[in-house]
């Protein structure tokens, strides 16, 4: 059985010529990147250890 | 789950995806915190790290083929470089288990390596030929790491917490490779001459960023792109603990020498990023389509590894570099490439076209509105974090706490980790659904050799002597048997896979891969 995997690319091939992004007009354009649930992050990144990277040593790999 | 499962869209022969068009593999070494532990502690802990390993292994791998002092040039090393500070610890740290006993090899049954490799938990993918594969096994090793990390803690009762990066922020670094099996044919000269400009510019996209600079601080930035580059310290070399370099010479094909080179790629980051990941190895890929196509690049940079490190170290830049025909925009070098492989590749299947449109527009958006890109990139992704935390909390840049997020981005723990809120909050693009990612932990490719090494994991393991990326030793009624896999490297296995997943014993097993390769 051969699996047709619906999640090839979850972010469908684009079918469209690619726009160059900066658009026409006479500055850029405003981002279009959502803007993620800040407080929820921020949640998380205050939860992470300050000292951290300080206490973080490892071996030379390679 | 069947084991004929194969990940991703099938087309039948003739419309068989192979952006590739090569075997493809990723080995990742993972930082390893384990808290309470020091520094001189961590072969011994990554030793019991892996013997926490919960899944089924054949833990017998065959050093005998490996001359990783081997250089592309025609000559091979007295020794490997070591780095002083490394040396130093394992002077005064001496472990006491044999060389076997601390590498501490697992085969997965997905065909993957699993080992300690110089005190890091390191996990090479199965070679695969399509690059959503390549992602679903990389992320696999993730997972597989993540659930040894589990199995640790409650073994040991020790906390511990697995790093996809590239440095401990205090000068010392890890790798993530990339190999890329190409044919003999393109010479040891055009292949650094077009790959030395490709790999220093290739940051610009596949970079994972960093807080900080570890090497010659001066300009201090805060914030830069790549992990590696403040490692580089030459253009080519066959080292790889230090003397780090752009393009790595080691001449170890691991299939037919006379045919085959294997280009060893050392200087790239280790991408949390699904998307990062497959741009950095789909555009790799490519460029050596392209030699294997007969064009090669002319442009000769000046002072590579200055370049890189300032490419790096100017996330805000121009990013204009010094070559022979004057200053050109790094991202101008990338579009040379670029516009060759258009030329030639376009309309070749459905997952080149969506890499060559991909790639553009990274070196589009790159140039005009980079922040445009954090869904994608992990240099902008992390940079827009860490900016948000300095803005919300009133920080500098400078505050102890940025590095301790920029480790936390790369945290596996999808629970912990800072790239994981992303992805949970869809605010990174993915290629791969956790089912595929979970398919990949269990079962190998089915279109590489790859598959027949997980089938003997899978269903022969105790018959298993000793097994290596090209050959596999196997004792059948008291005889040796020796499957050779060094030429099994080209076209599409999965009609030989399918039928030795059906074979009813190790005798049919071995008979059917006989005829394959004689």
């Amino acid at each position: 059985m051969i699996w047709q995997a619906e999640e090839r690319l979850r972010r469908p091939i684009p079918q469209d010529p690619v726009t160059r992004p900066g658009g026409d007009g006479d500055g850029p354009n405003k981002p279009d990147v959502k803007r993620p649930d800040t407080n929820e992050l921020l949640k998380r990144m205050r939860r992470i250890d300050p000292e951290q990277a300080r206490r973080y040593r490892q071996r030379s790999g390679e | 789950m069947n084991p004929s499962l194969i990940l991703g869209v099938q087309r039948g022969e003739s419309g068989y995806n192979k952006p590739v068009n090569r075997l493809v593999g990723i080995e990742t070494e993972y930082g390893l915190y384990v808290e309470g532990r020091s520094v001189s502690d961590q072969v011994m802990d990554a030793v019991a790290f892996l013997r926490s390993c919960p899944f089924p292994a054949v833990k017998h791998w065959d050093y005998r083929l490996e001359d990783p002092r081997r250089d592309m040039r025609g000559f091979r090393v007295d020794h490997l470089t070591v780095d002083p500070n490394d040396a130093q610890i394992e002077r005064e740290h001496p472990v006491s288990l044999s060389e076997r006993e601390v590498r501490s090899d697992h085969v997965l049954p997905n065909g993957a390596r699993f080992y300690n490799d110089h005190a890091h938990p390191e996990y090479a993918t199965p070679e695969c030929r399509r690059l959503l594969d390549l992602i679903a096994y990389d992320k696999a090793g993730e997972r597989i790491v993540q659930a040894c990390a589990e199995a640790f803690a409650n073994r040991t009762r020790y906390a511990v917490r697995l790093y996809k990066n590239n440095t401990d922020l205090h000068g010392s670094s890890y790798g993530c490779h990339e190999s890329y099996l190409l044919q003999r044919e393109v010479s040891f000269d055009l292949l650094a001459m077009t790959m030395v400009p490709f790999l220093t510019t290739r940051l610009l996209y596949a970079g994972a960023g960093k807080a900080g600079v570890e090497v010659n601080p001066h300009p201090r930035v805060p914030y830069q792109i790549s992990q590696r580059a403040d490692f580089y310290m030459d253009i080519m070399n066959v080292e790889t603990l230090y003397r780090r370099p752009i393009f790595n010479t080691r001449d170890e094909p691991h299939a037919k020498m006379r045919h085959y080179r294997r280009l060893h790629v050392i200087c790239g980051d280790a991408n949390m990023s699904e998307y990062a990941t497959a741009l950095k190895v789909g555009t790799t890929a490519l460029v050596l389509d392209l030699l294997e196509d007969g064009w090669y690049n002319t442009t000769v940079l000046r002072d590579p590894v200055r370049i890189a490190q300032s490419l790096s170290r100017d996330p805000d830049g121009k990013w204009l570099v010094d070559t022979d025909t004057g200053v050109v925009s790094a991202i101008d070098i990338q579009r040379q490439y670029l516009h060759e492989a258009q030329k030639r590749f376009v309309g070749r299947d459905a997952e080149t076209d969506w890499l060559l449109n991909e790639w553009q527009t990274v070196l589009d958006t790159l140039e005009t509105e980079p922040e445009q890109l954090a869904d994608r990139l992990d240099w902008v992704a992390k940079r827009q974090l860490l900016n948000l935390y300095v803005e919300s909390e009133g920080l500098s840049w400078d505050d102890p706490v940025i590095q301790a997020l920029d480790l936390a981005y790369h945290h596996i723990d999808p629970a912990e980790g800072l790239y994981y809120a992303l992805v949970e909050q869809a605010q990174m693009q993915t290629l791969v659904s956790e089912n595929a990612i979970a398919v990949a932990m269990e079962q190998p490719p089915q279109d590489t050799r790859a598959c027949i090494r997980g089938l003997c994991v899978q269903r022969f393991a105790s018959q298993v002597e000793t097994l290596n990326w090209e050959r596999i030793i196997l004792r059948n009624d008291d005889q040796t048997v020796r499957l050779d896999l060094s030429r099994l490297v080209e076209g599409d296995l999965r009609p030989l896979c399918l039928r030795l997943t059906e074979a009813p014993d190790l005798t049919t097993f071995v008979k059917l891969i006989q005829e394959a390769t004689r």
